[in-house]
């Protein structure tokens, strides 16, 4: 690879993020993304700060039905966990079809939200676990909601030298089910044409909580809310499960690209949706 | 002609002691344990580094062209452009050694003035470091001026239409007249008709293409490079304005091939750079390089028309065939031709009529791709049979069996095929290898399929093909193989010692091969067209029987018995029923030696010589043989995502006699990968002549995830014309897979997608017309 | 991590020196006058570890595949200055012609290997597979290998040989 940057490794988060503020600076965790990026003339940074030494920023915990997990947690990390295998189902089915294992194995957390694709793949299991993510700098601290995060393609709100330390979400109740399914066009290590992560909570026979989150069918992750309006506070019958696919279908903003057109991605939507919310509402019912 | 097939000859061959068994191959311990070089891995001192400017646009004239910048970087030894080469073409005609006269193909080596393809090249660089001839290329000015191009043949042969090469952008014609087509179509109770669409197809094999290259103490221009086809040397030579002998390619083994690397790739660049500098070169194309750097398979058009009684006997076919030439010739009129050969499948029509026409675009030039044409027929022929079946409303295997082409009928082009014909028996075991139906569940649907085929081995005969190989023995028993054929993966080196200790009688250990060498291994031909073993294995075992017979005959003296009773076998020599009679294997060798017997042997092998097919009937014999079998399929397909996934995928095929049966395997398998790719997922998107998938991210070849455990069902004829009743399996392994799996998803949805890739998209719109 | 979207220009200051940086690779130590901007896959071949194969340069093929401590990493997206210190292993490093590791001898005796470029990144992936999953199911070994393209072997017997060096590591460790 030819570019040219120069290359810094900080001990601590703090002198990370004093170097993070001089302009130019990008952070580098895995570099499945930047490395890549930098290679194809995409990305020129003038610094590149390397995480790898700040083992502080990797690490997953449950304390008072709490989940966090540290920004530079990988995505094999989170599928050796069983911390994530109990809290997070949905985000271990989209770890498991994440790329391939040498990526896995270095590929983080953060890296995969900041990185902004909306084919990102971790990113729809979060969204539906209403995950926080917390934003550092030299400056300070703040704790956002995930689904604020980003604002357009490839856009979030970070500040200038903020870094996503952590990600939480709260430890879901024994009532509820969440799935991810990944349509692509290859089983192994393929870009996403559909990503579609749901969550339920039941009580006595009513859908109490309905999450439905959308990937690579808009410039964002988002979540389909009218599905979700639809759902919540019923007991979920075919035709509502229906209706609900229909209006998160109707809320996708897709495009034609090179893996799908958008009208294939709208179906997909639709088919994935009506079935994951039935599969669930069944393990549930 | 030759004798057709009798089933009783060869039964000798049952008592084999190394051919037929699955012995470690000679490659596989370097290759594991990381020691063997590749091409890519030797370097020299004060080696330069290359890089290749190619041009971002498809069509276009290059109107400025300033490298000045770029030769003043300091670091950077020297760039190259056409200005630089006023008088040098390269020629793209058929490699190898063939002494006829090539086609008038030559072309460009660096743009003039006229692009033609996205990625053609614009200019060379050599620099003391990968980094500054990479930046050297970012300081090259140049300005492209568009040119109207055309995107499809079918556009590209309208008049009127932006010529691309020629006159009229057709680049070969091909025709096969037999019987009499009209009074068959009139003998129908139905005809079908079906046009078929194949899409350009990528080798990616996982070592992009590399060399080095230096000029040596006798002036000859040296290249060690990842290629087929080291042959290469005389087309490189003509192209550089050097004598034959003045230069030399060294092989290495080849990290995948698949007809990438039968085209000459880095070779004459490297070959320009280092005569220009002085200095050894070095060029590694990058994989984005390597995407537009060599030729891919051609997209064909395939209309199929087929008479058919309602007892299933077919009685008339009339096929068209267009094929995508893309900006320059290379292989397309043999590819065309092959598809044009192989257009009836492994069945007997007696009237046929094939018109087959290939046209230049200002797409990726296509060439050569295992299968040749023979592949995207099959894509065609397998999926009209299951069509024509399901509209006379018979079993497909039942009308398979009405027409299958047997044992010493005639092909299309009136040959009589000389070896087994065992299609029926491969088909049917496959069938049956399926096993219990999966069942089905939801929205998932099962489909099950089946692909029969016919597919040459060795090249087209009037090419006249000749393969050569040394055997010696040492003085303390040991085995030496030397021959130029170049080792892409399917162990041909290995091959040849198996070969050469078979008829020899001592063990793997005991010898050795050199391959791969343009100027000190016998000239062994191109390792292409499912070939190698055929030729260069009876050139090896030619050899070795010559060496034998002397050995032999001395053995025979000392120990007082007729030759035939001398048995070689364990690095031993013995004679039959006389335990007393006894020697090692190294005492016989030495005791020849003594006596100045000669122990080493160069043999030629020959295919059959013919001329060309008749011109306007396409009548004659192309091939020497032809392997037959079959490849059956289960898919599960969901009918709301539109994913196929495979679940069974079984392989019967005759090869004759098995030489390395893991080796037979190891190439069945990975063809049923190959194919599943061609069927679902592989696709090279080019829009307006502008590539969309220049990388493995984006190209996608199946992954572990992605592919079944295959089946491998191998059966021996022993009838094959390669050594001990072989016959060729590379290319086979893939050929009949893609359309298989097509039968298999459209017996699943009960609707046929005509053209591949069989994407997830197009079983959705099938099924429910979206939009 | 700002995203820049457009082809930024690379800014003013690039003072960006190579320094010479300590790297150990299958038991030996090698330093290497090495710029910022150089991969693990460039410097290890350039020290001549060439089993390192280079196959696409961004992750998608899985031949230029090693063991980070003990992890299987794609040193093409690795980048060198960031590994010193660490363990690297090869997969020649594993084991050698005359001690062969069981995968090695595995891939060998399965017939395994066909062109062989994408084999030393199979046996590194499955070396740090087997780490996790000694015993490992066939769609342990499916994911594993799914960041390892082969172009030649259909997979099949790489999947049998996985499974053989497994049985033989796991006999090997009951033995100690």
């Amino acid at each position: 690879m030819y570019a040219t940057f120069d290359l810094d490794r900080p001990g601590d988060l703090a002198a990370a993020l004093a170097i993070l503020r001089t302009k130019g600076a990008v952070a580098l965790a895995g570099g499945t993304n930047l490395i890549v990026d930098m290679r194809a003339g995409r990305e020129r940074p003038q610094r590149v700060v390397s995480l790898d030494k700040l083992g502080v920023l990797r690490g997953i915990r449950q304390a008072r039905g709490q989940v966090t997990i540290g920004g530079r947690t990988t995505v094999t990390d989170l599928l050796l966990s069983p911390v994530i295998a109990k809290t997070a189902p949905a985000l271990v089915e989209s770890a498991r079809q994440f790329a391939g294992q040498m990526v896995r194995n270095t590929a983080t957390v953060a890296g995969n939200i900041a990185c902004g694709s909306p084919a990102a793949d971790l990113v729809p299991p979060l969204f539906a676990l209403d995950a926080r993510l917390t934003l550092v700098s030299a400056r300070g601290r703040r704790t956002v909601p995930i689904e604020s995060f980003f604002i357009g393609y490839k856009k979030d709100i970070r500040r200038p030298g903020e870094l996503i330390s952590r990600i939480s979400w709260k430890a879901p109740s024994s009532r509820s089910c969440a799935l991810f399914y990944k349509l692509a066009r290859r089983k192994g290590d393929a870009i996403t044409v559909v990503g579609v992560a749901v969550a339920l909570d039941v009580e006595r026979g009513r859908c109490r909580r309905a999450r439905v989150a959308l990937g690579a069918v808009a410039p964002t992750v988002f979540r389909a809310r009218e599905a979700e309006a639809i759902l919540e506070g019923q007991t979920l019958t075919p035709e509502l499960i229906e209706s609900a696919a229909e209006a998160a279908a109707a809320a996708a903003r897709p495009i034609d690209d090179i893996r799908a057109s958008a009208a294939y991605r709208r179906h997909g939507v639709h088919a994935l949706v009506r079935r994951l919310i039935g599969q669930a509402w069944e393990k549930l019912a | 002609m030759s004798a057709p097939f009798d089933p009783n000859r060869n039964l000798a061959n049952v008592s084999l002691r190394h051919v037929g068994k699955p012995l470690v191959r000679t490659d596989a311990p370097g290759k594991a344990t990381g020691r063997t070089p590749y091409a890519g891995d030797y370097v020299m001192p004060g080696m330069l580094h290359a890089k290749v400017l190619r041009s971002p646009m498809p069509s276009a004239r290059l109107v400025r062209l300033d490298v000045s910048k770029a030769r003043a970087l300091e670091g950077v030894a020297l760039v190259l452009t056409a200005r630089d080469l006023p008088d040098r073409l390269a020629p793209t005609d058929i490699p190898g050694q063939t002494g006829q006269t090539r086609l008038k193909t030559d072309q460009q080596i660096l743009v003039r003035e006229r692009v033609r393809y996205h990625g053609e090249p614009l200019a060379l660089i050599a620099a003391e470091s990968v980094d500054v001839a990479e930046k050297a290329m970012s300081l090259i000015d140049y300005d492209l001026e568009p040119w109207p191009g055309v995107f499809d043949p079918e556009s590209a042969m309208r008049p009127g239409a932006p010529v691309v090469q020629g006159t009229d952008n057709i680049v070969a014609r091909h025709a096969i007249g037999k019987g009499d087509i009209d009074a068959g179509f009139a003998a129908a109770d139905m005809v079908v008709e079906r046009t078929y669409r194949t899409q350009f197809i990528e080798h990616a094999f996982l070592e992009p293409e590399v060399g080095l290259a230096w000029v040596d103490e006798n002036d000859v221009v040296n290249i060690r490079v990842s290629t087929q086809v080291i042959e290469h040397f005389r087309f490189i030579a003509d192209a550089i304005g050097v004598p034959h002998n003045k230069v030399r390619i060294m092989g290495a083994l080849v990290g995948g091939g698949f007809g990438g690397k039968e085209d000459i790739t880095v070779e004459i660049y490297l070959a320009l750079l280092a005569k220009h500098t002085g200095r050894p070169v070095r060029l590694e194309f990058t994989r984005e390089d390597s995407f537009v750097g060599h030729g891919k398979r051609h997209p064909f058009i395939l209309t199929y028309k087929t008479g058919v009684k309602r007892n299933g006997k077919i009685t008339a076919l009339d096929v068209r065939l267009v094929s995508d030439a893309g900006a320059y010739v290379f292989l397309s009129p043999y590819v065309l031709l092959y598809g044009a050969i192989a257009a009836p499948g492994p069945y007997l029509i007696e009237n046929l009529k094939v018109d087959a026409v290939s046209v230049a675009t200002n797409n990726m030039y296509t060439s050569a791709f295992r299968g040749f044409g023979s592949a995207q027929a099959c894509v065609a022929y397998e999926q009209q049979m299951d069509e024509v079946a399901q509209a006379i409303g018979i079993d497909r295997l039942d009308l398979r069996r009405r027409n299958y082409l047997k044992t010493g009928e005639p092909t299309a082009t009136g040959y009589r095929v000389p070896s087994a014909v065992w299609t029926e028996r491969c088909a049917d075991i496959a069938w049956q290898a399926l096993g219990e139906k999966t069942p089905a569940k939801g929205a998932i649907r099962i489909g099950r399929g089946l692909a029969a085929y016919q597919q040459s081995y060795g090249r087209l005969t009037f090419l006249h093909d000749t393969s050569e190989a040394w055997v010696g023995v040492e003085v303390d028993g040991t085995v030496i193989v030397r021959s130029g054929v170049t080792d892409i993966g399917a162990g041909q080196a290995s091959a040849l010692a198996q070969i050469a200790i078979e008829v020899l009688g001592v063990n793997m250990e005991n010898v050795v091969v050199y391959n791969s060498d343009s100027a000190v291994t016998p000239l062994a031909g191109t390792t292409t067209a499912t070939r190698a073993l055929y030729m260069t294995g009876n050139a090896a075992r030619v050899a070795a029987e010559a060496v034998r017979g002397r050995l032999v005959a001395r053995a025979a003296k000392a120990f007082g018995v007729p030759v035939d009773d001398v048995v070689l076998a364990d690095n031993k020599v013995s004679a039959l029923d006389r335990p007393d009679k006894a020697m090692s294997f190294a005492d016989l060798v030495r005791l020849c030696a003594t006596e100045g017997i000669q122990r080493s042997e160069l043999a030629m092998f020959r295919a059959p010589f013919t001329d060309r097919l008749d011109p306007a009937t396409g009548q004659g014999q192309a091939f020497a043989d032809f392997t037959y079998g079959a490849h059956a399929i289960e898919v599960a397909v969901d009918t709301e995502t539109g994913e196929v996934t495979v679940l069974k995928s079984v392989a019967c095929h005759d090869v004759g006699q098995c030489i390395n049966p893991a080796a037979v395997e190891g190439q069945i398998e990975g063809g049923a990968a190959q194919g599943q790719g061609y069927a679902l997922s592989e696709e090279m998107i080019y829009r307006e002549g502008r590539l969309m998938t220049p990388s493995l991210s984006e190209y996608l070849i199946p992954t572990a995830m992605d592919v079944p455990v295959v089946k491998s069902i191998i059966l021996e004829s022993r009838s094959g014309v390669g050594p001990f009743g072989a016959k060729g399996i590379g290319e086979p392994a893939l050929t009949p897979v893609a359309p298989a799996i097509a039968n298999a998803v459209a017996d699943a949805i009960g609707r046929r997608i005509h053209d591949l890739p069989i994407t997830p998209e197009k079983v959705v719109r099938a099924l429910h017309g979206i939009d | 991590m700002p995203k820049t979207k457009a082809r930024a220009k690379p800014g003013p200051r690039a003072k960006v020196e190579s320094r010479s940086i300590t790297l150990r690779v299958n038991g030996r130590t090698i330093e290497a006058e090495t710029p910022p901007h150089r991969t693990l896959l460039e410097a290890l071949r350039d020290a001549g570890f060439v089993d390192v194969k280079r196959g696409c340069e961004k992750g998608d093929c899985g031949a230029c595949a090693v063991l980070l401590d003990g992890v299987a990493v794609d040193s093409c997206l690795t980048l060198a200055w960031t590994v010193e210190g660490r363990d690297i292993v090869t997969a020649a490093g594993l084991g050698s012609h005359d001690a062969m590791h069981p995968l090695q001898r595995a891939f060998v005796e399965r017939g395994a290997i066909q062109c062989g470029y994408c084999t030393p990144g199979l046996i590194v992936a499955a070396q740090s597979l087997l780490a996790e999953a000694p015993d490992p199911s066939e769609d342990d070994i499916r994911l594993g290998l799914s960041g390892n393209l082969c172009r030649c072997t259909g997979y099949t017997k790489v999947f049998e040989a996985i499974r053989d060096a497994a049985a033989e590591m796991r006999s090997a460790r009951r033995r100690r």
